[in-house]
This record gives C-alpha cells, structure tokens and sequence, in this order.
C-alpha cells in the first residue's frame, strides 16, 4: 500500500475552492478567475500522475474505516485517462464561462457549483471503494441540480428538479447494489472484489443506477430536458464530464467484477436500442439544444458497446471514445450557445446563413461535427471504428446491425442540423458578428474544433497510454 | 445513576423554581438556562469522550447517546428563544423548558416502566403549556389536541404498566426482557399488553394514524417551542421508548422468528413513512411541512425499532439523534422567514435565496440530510436501516423505504423551487437577511451534520458501537 497523499489535491482543491468562492465576496476577487485558476490546478496535478502511472506505479490512499467503508483512491492508468480528460474539458467550458456567464447575483453561485462538481468528479473518478464512489456520485447530482436550475424562471427550476429526481432514483438503485454487495461479501474494496460471484440483483441495479446516469432509454428524459441550462452547463454536465459518470462507473465496476454474457448482451441490446430511439428523435427535432443531447444519448450507446463487449479493442476504443466524444460534443453545445447569441432562438427552423454571421464558429462546429460522425481522420472516427470492431468481434449480428445503423443516423441528423444552422434560409441577416461576442467564447470552440482534428492525427499518443491498461 | 439524577432531573427542576421567580430579569432566567444545558453537554461529552468513564456502555450509551441530543437541541433552542421570544413571561418560559428537559433526561436514563410513565407525564404537561403560551386560538387548538391523544395514550400505557406488574409482578426493563425470553409467562398475553404500550407510544410518536395531533401542535406553537417539540420530545417520549421496547421483547426479526408486536411496529412505520410524505408535498405552510416529514422521519424509525436487529436499532438510534440535528434548524429557519418575510406559507415566498442566502443554504443542507443524499449524516442513519432490512429479508419494506427518500426530496426541492430559487416577488424587493443571532444556533447544526457525515465511521465507533456490542 501506498500512502500518496498529493491523490487527494485534485479532490480536495476544488471541493474547498467551492467553499471559497462562495464565501469570497469581501476579497473583490472574480469567482470565474478562481475557478479556473483552480480548474488549471487540477488538470496540472492530474498530468503529475502520469509519471507515476507509466512506471507501473499507481498511487494510492487507504483509510480503514469500519463496515467496509474504506476511504480508498487509486490513481490507475484507467482513472487517470478519464480524470484528465474530464479536468481538461472543465478547464475550456470554464474559460468559455469567462465571455458567457453574466456578471450578476447568480455568479457566484454557479462558479462555486461548477468546481464542487469537478472535485466530486475527481473524487468519483479514483475511487476504488464502492461507497465513497456512490457519495461522489451523489454530490455531483447535488451540483448538477443547482447548475441545471441556473435560470430562475418556473420552467428552468422545474427541469432542474426533474433532472434531480430521477437521476437520484438511478443512484437509489445504485445503493442498493451496493448494499447487497456489502452484505454479501463484507468489502466494498474493488480490488477485493475481484473474481467474486456478485448477485445478479446487484448487477442489474448498478447497471440501472449506470444507466439513469448516462442517460440510456428509458432513463434518459432528463437530458434533453436539461438543455435549459447555460450552454456551458450543458457542454459540461451533459455532454463531456456527468453523462460519462455512469459509463466510467460501468466500466470500472465490472472491469474488476466481469459480467456474464447474457447480460452484457441485455446491456448491449439496451444501449443499442436507446441509441436509434435518441437518433430517430434528433433527426426530427427542432430545438438546437435537444438534438445535441439526444445526439448525446445516441453516442453514449456506442460508449457502452465498448465496454460490455469484453475485448481489449473495445475497451480502450471506448475508453477513446470518452475523450473524443467529450472534446467535439463540448464543442458543438459551446457553439450551440454562442449560435444562440447571435440568433436569438433555439429553433432551427428559424436560424439560417448563420455562417456569414459567425465564420469561425462554424468552421469549429463543422469540425466537431465531423469527428462526431466519425469520418476519418478525426478523432472520432478512431474511437467509433474500434468500439463497432469489438462489436464484430462479439459474434452477435443484430447488436452490430443496429450499432451501424446508429452511426448511419448519426451523420444525417448533423448534417441536416449543419446545413439548417450554416446555410438554410440565404435570405436572413443578423445584426451581429463575432466581433460582438466575447473572444474567450470563439477561441474556447475552435479550440475545441481544433482539437477534435489534431487529436485523430495524433490519435497514437492516447492509443499507446491506453493498451498500458492490459 | 445518582449523579445523573441529581445533575440531569434534579438540577433542571432546582433551577426551574429559580427561574420562574425572574420574570422581570430575563437576561438572568435565559442565562440559568443556557448554562444548566450547557454544563448538561460537557458533563456528558467529558464522561464519553474524555474520561471514558465505564459506565457509558451497552444500555447506558443509548441513555448517554439521547442525553447529548436533549441537551443540544435545548441548549440551542434556549439561545435561540432568547431573541426570538418576545414575551413579559420569560421566566415561566423557561422553567417550563427545565420541567420539559428534565422529564426527557428522567425518561431516558431510567430502566423502569413506572417511573417513565411519571416522566411522560411531566413532559406532557410541560408540553402543553408551551405550546400554549401565547394564549392565540390556533396555539391553543393544538394544544388541547395533543392534550387528549396524549391523555388517551397516557391512559393505554398505565394500562399496559399495571397489567405488566400483574403478569411480571415487576415494572423494570429487565423483568420485561426476562419474561419475553423464558416464556415463564404466558406470551400471547404479554404480547397483547405489549401491543396496547406501543400504540400509546405510537400517539406520542405520531405514527399513522394517531399523527393527526402534530401538524396544528408544531404549527400552533411559537417557532421555538415546535424546534424542541419536532427536535427532540416527541422522539424522546415516543420513538425513543418504541427502541426500548424492542430491545426488551428480546427478538431478532429475521424473517423466520418473528414477534408479532415487532411486525406490527415494522407495518405502522412504513404506512407512516408513506403517508407523512404524501402529506407534506400538499402542505403550503412552511411548519406544517416540516411536521409531516418529522412524522415520515418517525416512520424510519418504528420500521427499524420493529425490526431489532443489531444493525436496525443502530440506524434508529442515528437517525434519531440526526433527526434532531437537521429538524432543529429547519423550525429556526421558519422563524428567520417568518420574522424577515412575513410569513411562511410557500406561496407567499419567492426567491429568497439571494436575500438571504445563509438562510437558504442552511436550509438546504438540512433538507437534504433529510432526503438521505450523501455525505451529510442523514444518508448514514438511512443506509443503515435499509441495509439491516435487507439482511433480514424485508426486500419489499427495504425498497419502499429507500425509494421513500425520493418522496422527501420531491417536497423539499419543490419548496426551494419557489422560495428560494424563484423569481423575486417585487413586494419582497426589500427582505434581509437574518442578524447572525439568529444564525449562530443554525450554524452549529449545520456543522453536525456536515461533520457528522464525513466523520461517520468515527462516530460510529465511538457511540454506536458500544451499544451494538451489547445486543449481539
């Protein structure tokens, strides 16, 4: 056992940074800088790891704690790829915030929500005991509630407490997995874990509690109705970092505890069927905000194919996947909220010729769009092509037949939602340019556009960390 | 047992004959007070934690564990009372919440059944009096009717008490536990007098269906009068004997040996969890809200208390003493909107949480202690009850129970939805946040529960443990 307590500052740092900004009003100091001063912090310490981790070193914590609640983290290669890709994606959608988010009474509140959310992630992220999992994941639904409820009209709070309600109801399940497990085996270590025969009982509901998380049919109302969020809140919670909880705590889990083949291939059926329900849906919507997220839904399935196929090309294409998918699915909501910006509107129907309007936001969305179609070379053709590989590799035609169909839909309803935005209507003008909005929000996405490129031609640095995880 | 009573009956009782006498100096008459709780607090926190003393094992940690509770939520409420109390009475005031706190530390620190029921009735009859102390039509409504469920369970347990010495010849805890196990007794009758006991404690606790006393007594009373009723009193005097009881009649639930008293307490708990939720999602008073979901909370309770397995009476015994810490505050917090607002029916409130943030954010902590949301404490009590049901395969009652949380958090994030986080209404353009004396009392229990929650295992062993090891 190692005792490595610098595991604890990507946790700890933001989760008292939280409390700071909140109580910081005296000092005169901007919360948005704060907040990503300390966003820069964490993803700096999460870089510190890999040092250890490429030496085969994993740092670890362990306190003993009675009833099996042992506060036990563990940085392995699997949790550090997932932290600094979630870090790193917080960090732009926060430098995005700096030109989004209006100074007003709210402010304070949401900053100090945004980075309670990213230490609870990283604390859900490294934990290797069940609980201290579990209560990670509670708290990041706790500021997932207040983000979502930014605005303050009826039908923004009312959504927020939606979103709350039923994601808590997916954790509830979760607990109880989790209580069974508990009583059967007297650990919540995974390392402990590893190789027993766990209740099937158990197993269904962590894989529910996993699935109300992630947003797969028929728990996956929640999303698009989060969408009354701020863009960034969106970008963050529901596209690159809160709907990756529950695929990353899938994969985790039953990386230790393998599932049997029925029921991962129940799980695939599932996540396969809930991404053409959530592809079907974005192809005729018409709210910006809703089809990305129902974009999100349908991605998500492919998230979940990698890892219930049990083959080491699935696990790391969806390991990939996270990040690829994290990157350009940030960028399109980010766009998504500067699109806003300029027309007014959430209704397609009404936008058009936005390209004149903003050049550089649409070369940024086109990029993101295009690795989340999965056209080579970008990012996410790599990740989409390896985790439909793994589904070939799993010997059940039907499961491969709907996941091609998925991807097929994926690119017609971005294409149809690219043109519509960028090109429809000729005839519409808008008054302003991106001279008008904030340039921390046009280089935050094409960053993120950039990123989406550069990171399929380097697709092999993210490859060669992964395979380490075999 | 003759130091606890000289400092925890005695001492209150001496102190409220002095105070009743200082009508005109209420500064004194609050400081008595204060400082009688206070010397309560330490003297039991020093025996504890510091001295170790071996007295506070098995049994006697149950007693020390309700001992810290009353004496938190008095010495807090007494504080609090002093500034939002505003009366020409305030000696009375407070040797009536001596009388009550020295009823409740005489019901938990004896093993007697006689001797409790002359305790229950002196924190009856205190209760009454507090409740109606200001004299108004609605306090005096609430009142009279907890005076007439209460005389109808006081009558049921000095029943069940006289029928006891008849079959036991003996009124003690361990007469009782005795009985229950050599079967020298006739069970079936025992357990009929048993039952009548627990119903009279149910109407103490407010269980369904005899809860219907407590929404107009906590709405009826001055805030901090229902902050010490809904904190600690009613548990004390009602769920708190409902753990004894189970503790004597000496059985482990597991589905295969079952008492059918312990059953019956297991089915009242979870119809009161239901039905005190249901209620307070239709309430528009911020108070009568805050009485439903206590009697929910009760409800977790009676189903763990019912249950009485090691594990079960762990969480009902936690989630006692939490539910002192997170009610407590939510009645200081209605009296902070009632004063600052002007009322504390929902409708009436919109988006406070920006004028008064620290009443806001307190509020929300405690809720969601409530609802069970980790890390704060009220998670741990839960997870606790729920996993002993499941050990002892109550599936059904364990899933109703988990997923019961659910309920709690729907009615208290709908209230935040408007109060707090709405659209301010332009006549409350002007609200301030309440002065920090308000507050202080709110804040240490906001403390508790954080604390208590993220030093759970800590807390665990040191009082919850010494008392388990005793069942098993």
């Amino acid at each position: 056992m190692y005792y490595f307590p610098s595991l604890l500052y990507p946790i700890l740092l933001p989760i008292l940074g939280s409390l700071f900004i909140a109580y910081n009003k005296k000092l005169s100091i901007r919360p948005s800088v704060v907040a990503v001063i300390i966003a820069a912090l964490v993803f700096v310490s999460n870089i510190y790891f890999i040092s250890f981790t490429n030496h085969g070193i994993s740092p670890e914590i362990f306190l003993p704690m009675s009833l099996g609640f042992n506060f036990f983290m563990q940085a392995d290669l699997m949790s550090v790829f997932m932290a600094l890709t979630s870090s790193f994606l917080s960090l732009i959608i926060l430098i995005y915030c700096l030109g989004y988010i209006k100074k007003d009474e709210y402010e304070t509140e949401f900053y100090s929500m945004a980075i309670l959310f990213l230490g609870a992630m990283m604390g859900l992220v490294y934990s290797m005991n069940l609980m201290w999992l579990f209560i990670f994941w509670e708290i990041t639904a706790i500021a997932s509630w207040r983000l979502v409820g930014y605005f303050r009209a009826d039908a923004d709070t009312l959504k927020a407490n939606k979103t709350f309600l039923i994601t808590m109801g997916g954790a509830l399940f979760l607990l109880l997995g989790i209580i069974i497990i508990l009583l059967n085996f007297q650990t919540l270590d995974l390392n402990k874990l590893q190789g027993q025969a766990i209740p099937t009982l158990a197993v269904v509901f962590i894989i529910i509690g996993a699935f109300s998380k992630s947003a797969i049919f028929p728990f996956s109302t929640w999303l698009p109705d989060a969408g009354v969020a701020p863009s960034p809140v969106t970008a963050m919670l529901h596209a690159a970092v809160l709907v990756k909880i529950g695929v990353f705590a899938f994969a985790k889990i039953f990386h230790y505890i393998p599932l049997d083949v029925d029921m991962s291939t129940l799980v695939l059926y599932m996540t396969g069927i809930s991404s053409l329900i959530a592809g079907g849906a974005a192809l005729i919507e018409t709210n910006i905000k809703r089809i990305i997220a129902y974009s999100t839904i349908s991605q998500i399935g492919f998230i979940f194919l990698g890892f219930a196929t049990y083959t080491q090309i699935g696990f790391v294409g969806g390991m990939l996947f996270i990040l690829m998918h994290g990157i350009s699915k940030a960028g399109l909501f980010l766009a998504a909220g500067t699109i806003e910006h300029t027309a007014h509107t959430k209704d397609i129907s009404k936008m058009g010729n936005l390209f004149k309007a903003i050049p550089i936001t649409g070369v940024a969305f086109g990029l993101c769009a295009l690795s989340v179609m999965g056209i080579p070379p970008f990012g996410g053709f790599f990740s989409k092509m390896m985790v439909i590989k793994s589904a070939a590799g799993f010997g059940n035609p039907v499961i491969f037949t709907i996941f091609l169909l998925g991807a097929l839909l994926t690119i017609l309803y971005l294409t149809r939602l690219f043109y519509l935005v960028f090109f429809g209507s000729p005839t519409k003008s808008y008054k302003e340019t991106e001279k008008g909005t904030s340039n921390w929000m046009v280089y935050s996405v094409l960053t993120l556009g950039v990123l989406s490129l550069i990171s399929g031609l380097l697709v092999k640095f993210p490859l060669k960390f992964l395979i380490n995880v075999f | 047992m003759d130091l606890i009573f000289i400092n925890f009956i005695l001492l209150p009782l001496i102190a409220a004959v002095v105070t009743a006498f200082l009508n005109n100096k209420s500064k004194l008459a609050n400081g008595i007070c204060v400082a009688v709780f206070g010397y309560h607090l330490l003297y039991i926190l020093h025996n504890i934690l510091v001295a170790k003393t071996a007295f506070y094992t098995g049994m006697n940690m149950l007693s020390g564990i309700m001992l810290i509770a009353i004496a938190l939520v008095a010495l807090t409420v007494a504080v609090f009372s002093y500034f939002a109390e505003s009366t020409n009475r305030k000696g009375i005031y407070y040797a009536l919440m001596l009388i009550l706190v020295a009823g409740m530390n005489g019901i938990v620190s004896t093993g007697d059944f006689f001797s409790i029921y002359i305790f229950l009735e002196v924190v009856a009859v205190a209760s009454f009096a507090l409740i109606a102390f200001y004299n108004n039509p609605l306090s005096t409504e609430g009142a009279i009717k907890y005076f007439y469920l209460s005389a109808f369970a006081s009558i049921l347990i000095i029943l069940s008490v006289s029928l006891l010495f008849v079959f036991t010849g003996d009124t003690s805890f361990t007469a009782l536990q005795n009985a229950m196990t050599s079967n020298a007794t006739n069970p079936t009758a025992l357990n009929i007098i048993l039952g009548l006991m627990v119903v009279g404690f149910m109407v103490k606790t407010g269980l369904v269906p005899f809860h219907t006393w407590t929404p107009d007594a906590y709405q009826g009373a001055s805030t901090s009068v229902s902050a010490i009723l809904a904190g600690i009193v009613t548990k004390v005097a009602g769920a708190y004997m409902l753990i004894r009881i189970a503790i004597s009649l000496g059985i482990i639930n597991d589905g295969i040996k079952t008492n059918s008293v312990g059953f019956a307490i297991m089915v009242f708990g979870l119809i009161t969890i239901l039905v005190g939720a249901i209620a307070a999602m239709k309430q528009n008073n911020f108070k009568r809200m805050l009485a439903f979901s206590s009697v929910s909370q009760m409800g977790y309770i009676a189903l763990a208390a019912g249950l009485a397995t090691p594990l079960a009476l762990a969480g009902a015994v936690f989630h006692l003493f939490n539910h002192a810490t997170f009610k407590t505050p939510l009645f200081f917090n209605a009296r902070a909107l009632e004063q600052q607002a002007g009322s504390c029916d929902i409708d009436k409130l919109k988006g406070l949480g920006t004028k008064m943030p620290y009443t806001a954010w307190s509020s929300i902590v405690a809720m969601l202690s409530t609802a069970g949301l980790p890390p704060l404490s009220g998670f741990w009590s839960k997870v606790l009850i729920i996993a002993a049901l499941w050990e002892a395969g109550f599936h059904t009652f364990a899933i109703v129970a988990l997923f019961a949380s659910l309920l709690t958090l729907a009615y208290f994030i709908n209230f935040q939805r408007t109060v707090f986080f709405g659209k301010v209404s332009p006549e409350l353009k002007n609200v301030k946040e309440v002065g920090f004396k308000y507050l202080l009392p709110v804040f240490v229990f906001v403390i508790l529960i954080v604390g208590i929650g993220l030093a759970f295992t800590t807390c665990f062993e040191t009082f919850i443990e010494p008392f388990i090891r005793f069942l098993t």
